[in-house]
């Protein structure tokens, strides 16, 4: 088949823990390390304040920089669970409990147990699913990108706030391409939490998935998309964001399974995406799993390059 | 059906070459390792010098370079603590070779259970997946989860050093209450033995419940009274992944292994055994993972994929 686009010039380099590529104004670099050894875990944990995931990528990261701007995007595991509530869960962290909590604290505090519970203390609350609202950071203050006044509401009238599916769908070659692991948990064997980046560079345009996924065994499914994409060809040049958060009650997924014995989509993160996506948004970002969790909502944003910060 | 002592040495150089047996061979393994397990106590007795290994995780390439490291069984008295299955490629093969040397060296291996020798655990993580599509039924996951059932709940060794795949129970003060429970069971979701495999230790003072609502964490006051009223030095247990191998605790009361290097093939981890010699005396002998270009572990890079 012969290229439907030209493709541009760009330099791509890499050393054995990264890889960067150039194109236009643009220096991407995305680097995959091991899991953080026990310093970095044991400086990483004093600084959050709660157990780190049993896999932290505390090394691994994805940054952009947009050289005429000097705009610079980052993503990492240390930005990610910043985003994670430390102490007691409040209205809107979308806080659960394991499927069989209930009957394991029954189990001991029935009159009549032979299995008292001793005095417990408080063990230092977070949120041990380590869910997170993270859509990215900049790398030179640290503070949330949401928060910051370079992102604007997309302007709906306008065609170019958008993400635009036809032309990511298309199969043009793939200049760049990186899958950057910031976490992962197995929360116990109780379920599952992950938040996986992801790339690709593409001749006219490159487009990000952050996405963290969350199953709670016999409790929910929850899924938070950042979804970042940007056009070579913009003047002056935008970058799109689409923020995006969903959830279902782990028996109403169990009910969509193609067959009904064969649990494994359960376990597949494209599978969970795409039936949690699309499912009706009364169900998936209105009712949820009925956690009431602020994550809940698609957004559009954009910012633009040029002008100069203030 | 007798098997004679070759047949099992047949056995035991087939599935060290990770080839699965036959169905009917695993249905005779299970039962002969039924019939020695049995006769176990919940908390085995086990001599000095012996080599502690922590999770496996059907990481089976792994699991020899922790022969290669340890030395082969019987050469070496082995004690495993549990979570053999689940999460690697060759759970299948894992778990039947430990159990083929336990049914040929019964005095040599000491395998406890760890919380994914569990029915319900392995239909979620792997296992009973791996059963089917290798066997093509769930007659081999049953026959495994029924010996799992009578897997030991703990060991000690020398009567010094306390082995358990999670952790202490709060309804636990002694050994000896150990060995008063029916451990011929599903792993039940609460109470002792559940604590047993499944509690962790944390920095925080005396009992502490998770914050998922379920489970405990015990604290270095709690961990130090139960070696003294034991009469303990050291708690060996497993059940967490720790970046170096191992991770002692506590001043050295408690000690997590951690033996299935670059765990679920992407960690990047190292694993560890610890040797206990006649006296006593700890040495942890560090391992990496099996070169990667032994058998389909997943490429390093991923595919470029049209994601949207």
């Amino acid at each position: 088949m012969a290229a439907a686009v030209a493709v541009p010039q760009h330099k791509l380099s890499e050393t054995p823990n990264s890889r960067a590529i150039e194109i236009h104004d643009w220096l991407i670099t995305a680097s995959t390390n091991s899991i953080s050894n026990a310093v970095e875990c044991d400086a990483l944990q004093s600084h959050l304040g709660f157990s780190l995931p049993e896999m932290t990528f505390g090394n691994n990261y994805l940054t952009l920089e947009h050289r005429k701007s000097a705009w610079k995007m980052a993503f990492d595991a240390r930005g990610a669970l910043m985003g994670v509530r430390r102490g007691e869960l409040q209205d809107g962290d979308g806080g659960v409990k394991v499927g069989y909590a209930d009957a394991w604290l029954k189990s001991r505090t029935d009159p009549g147990t032979n299995l008292p519970l001793p005095t417990t203390v408080a063990a230092k609350p977070y949120d041990w699913t380590y869910t997170t609202v993270y859509s990215g950071h900049h790398p030179s203050t640290g503070t949330e990108l949401s928060s910051s006044a370079s992102w604007e509401d997309a302007d709906p009238e306008n065609s170019t706030h958008d993400i635009p599916l036809a032309e990511l769908t298309r199969p043009d070659p793939i200049l760049f391409y990186a899958e950057i692991p910031l976490y992962e948990d197995e929360l116990h064997d109780n379920g599952s939490s992950n938040l996986l980046v992801r790339i690709r560079v593409m001749p006219t345009c490159f487009f990000i998935l952050a996405r963290f996924i969350l199953r709670v065994d016999n409790v929910l499914f929850r899924i938070h998309d950042t979804r970042i994409y940007h056009s070579f060809s913009s003047n002056p040049p935008l970058v799109v964001r689409q923020v995006s958060g969903w959830e279902a009650p782990y028996d109403r997924m169990k009910r969509q399974l193609p067959r009904r014995n064969d649990l494994t989509p359960l376990t597949d993160a494209n599978w969970i995406a795409k039936v949690l996506s699309e499912m009706p948004v009364e169900a998936t970002q209105k009712a949820g799993a009925g956690t009431r969790w602020r994550g809940l909502r698609t957004k559009l944003e954009v910012v633009v390059l040029n002008k100069s910060d203030p | 059906m007798a098997v004679t002592l070759a047949g099992r040495r047949r056995q035991i150089e087939q599935l060290t070459r990770c080839n699965p047996i036959s169905e009917e061979q695993v249905k005779r393994l299970c039962f002969k390792a039924r019939e020695i397990l049995i006769e176990e106590a919940n908390v085995q007795v086990v001599d000095s010098p012996v080599t502690i290994c922590g999770d496996i995780h059907g990481q089976f390439y792994d699991l020899m370079e922790l022969f290669k490291v340890g030395g082969f069984c019987p050469e070496t008295n082995y004690l495993f603590m549990g979570d053999f299955v689940d999460r690697g490629f060759y759970s299948v093969e894992t778990f039947l070779l430990l159990l083929a040397l336990k049914v040929r060296y019964p005095d040599r291996i000491t395998l406890i259970r760890g919380n994914h020798e569990s029915r319900q655990i392995t239909q979620v993580y792997g296992f009973y997946d791996e059963c089917v599509r290798k066997y093509g039924s769930t007659n081999v996951w049953r026959w495994c989860c029924e010996v799992f059932d009578y897997l030991a709940l703990a060991a000690i060794v020398d009567g010094r050093v306390f082995c358990v795949h999670g952790g202490l129970s709060p309804n636990l003060q002694s050994i000896d209450q150990i060995r008063a429970i029916d451990r011929k069971q599903e792993v039940p979701h609460d109470g002792p033995m559940c604590d047993l495999l499944w509690s962790d230790p944390d920095e925080i003072s005396g009992w502490g419940i998770s914050p998922r609502g379920a489970g405990f964490l015990f604290g270095s006051d709690i961990t130090k009274k139960f070696a003294h009223e034991n009469a303990i030095d050291l708690i060996a247990r497993a059940h967490q992944l720790a970046m170096e191998g191992y991770k002692l605790m506590f001043d050295g009361t408690i000690v997590t292994v951690w033996s299935a290097p670059n765990y679920c093939y992407r960690c990047g981890n190292v694993a560890s055994i610890l040797e206990l010699d006649e006296h006593l005396a700890q040495e942890y002998k560090v391992f990496t993972h099996a070169p990667s270009d032994v058998r389909s572990i997943p490429a390093k890079r991923p595919l470029a994929d049209y994601f949207l």
